[in-house]
């Protein structure tokens, strides 16, 4: 990771984030929101790995709670996770497979719904489960359709890393 | 090894932050600092709704479009049925005032004369599904506070919950955690509007020996006691009641109201900040 990859992939977040609260989080189709944000960050973490990952995740929640005046940390919290756990996908069994950004994308808005449903329940603020699962399925959809085109730009942005730079413990043959 | 440092690392700092910001939501250095940095993003925020924009009243006008014939005829008949309103109110607003002076009438400042108007524009709509929140582009620096009322041209649509120097969180009609006294314009009726099914609003707390009919306007309700001010003004125009039912069972009657500010698609909002400080609801 140079210094010109780590600010680009800044600057992708930013955009990513500041488009997802002005602009994504107003179209709602069928109660699901599409989001930006996770789709590019998956992006990210899938290319880079899971430090990277992390490291993004953190910075996008930063951003976005604060955009928001939210609580901060909680989306951070919750990103951070995610980027290291599709950065981790990313470096071992993930790479070079075409369904990969897909299927993070899917794992993850789940998770990423889990979490935040998680964290909110936790700290003693009300977090019905019902409406957030109900629209887990359009959100799904929608995210999947950013999908294609969002990770075609972050990997021109972003070259894919060789082969020696990928984690070693895990290799799948065949 | 560095990964694992990394992530424990970070999510100590998210944890850490989270806790602060917990304890203290609307004031303190972390909220202080978050401010300053909502001020920072304001002009990319602001530049991104401007993008979007063109697109947004685009996808109105088509939707729009579609509607049109069946809207005029509607529209035209609420012009006639209002223009003769008109006039009945008229010589009950001239009459109400003759009254007032004659009894010395005291009281709060009302809606809207007492109130300045901050306009601003909407910056962003957080899309979580616990809460029903906009950020609108004016704060403290504006005289913004908590609970200061937020509408739109069309009627209310929340309160301040959190003000940062120019940036502050509104909380719609429309979250959950809302509760607005209110009362029917024509019945007297009061209650609580809260967030009801499929963006529409209920008008809570109503027993079943009261009437409201269907059509009726409902408002704020405003200060009844001056030991305990409300938020809100009397008389914002909330919403249109538009279904009224009753069961065996319930202890209340269920009353459903359309609110009247297009909650889903606002653009821009203002605030009423009193004329004089000191002055309550």
């Amino acid at each position: 990771m140079t210094i010109a990859d780590g600010v680009k992939a800044a600057a992708l977040l930013f955009v990513a984030t500041i488009a997802q609260v002005s602009i994504f989080s107003q179209v709602h189709v069928f109660g699901g929101v599409p989001q930006l944000v996770l789709v590019t960050l998956v992006s990210v973490a899938l290319l880079r790995g899971a430090v990277v990952g992390a490291l993004a995740g953190f910075f996008a929640g930063l951003v976005v709670d604060t955009a928001t005046l939210g609580q901060l940390g909680l989306t951070s919290l919750v990103l951070t996770v995610s980027g290291y756990w599709i950065g981790r996908y990313g470096e071992t069994t993930g790479r070079e497979r075409g369904h990969a950004p897909f299927l993070s994308v899917a794992v993850v808005t789940f998770l990423y719904a889990f979490g935040i449903l998680l964290v909110t329940f936790m700290l003693g603020e009300r977090a019905p489960a019902g409406p957030e699962m109900r629209s887990l399925l359009p959100t799904i959809a929608m995210n999947l359709i950013l999908t294609a085109p969002t990770y075609a730009l972050v990997r021109v942005l972003l070259r894919p890393r060789e082969r020696a730079d990928y984690a070693t413990e895990v290799q799948l043959l065949g | 090894m560095v990964r694992r440092v990394v992530l424990a690392v970070l999510v100590i700092v998210a944890l850490a932050l989270l806790t602060i910001s917990f304890r203290s939501p609307t004031s303190g250095v972390l909220h202080d600092a978050q401010s300053y940095g909502s001020d920072v993003l304001r002009p990319f925020q602001v530049a991104a709704v401007r993008v979007a924009r063109p697109f947004r009243d685009g996808y109105d006008y088509l939707d729009s479009l579609a509607t049109a014939k069946s809207r005029n005829a509607k529209l035209e008949k609420m012009v006639r049925d209002y223009r003769s309103q008109a006039l009945l109110n008229a010589s009950a607003v001239q009459q109400n005032n003759d009254l007032k002076r004659l009894l010395r009438f005291e009281s709060g400042p009302s809606y809207p004369q007492d109130f300045r108007a901050v306009n601003t524009s909407v910056l962003s709509f957080p899309s979580g599904t616990f809460t029903e929140q906009i950020v609108i582009d004016a704060g403290t620096s504006s005289g913004i506070h908590v609970n200061t009322p937020i509408v739109s041209a069309d009627g209310l649509v929340g309160k301040v919950t959190n003000a940062g120097h120019s940036t502050s969180v509104v909380m719609l009609l429309t979250d959950p955690d809302s509760a607005v006294p209110a009362r029917d314009l024509k019945t007297h009726v009061s209650g609580l509007i809260r967030h009801g099914q499929g963006g529409t609003l209920i008008l809570d707390r109503v027993s079943k020996d009261q009437v409201v009919n269907k059509g009726d306007w409902i408002i704020t309700r405003g200060t009844v006691d001056r030991r305990f001010p409300d938020e809100y003004p009397y008389g914002i125009p909330i919403g249109r009641v538009v279904a009224v039912g009753t069961s065996d069972i319930a202890s209340f009657l269920t009353v459903q109201v359309q609110p009247l500010a297009n909650i889903d698609s606002l653009d821009a909002v203002a605030a009423l900040v009193p004329k004089h400080p000191r002055a309550k609801p």
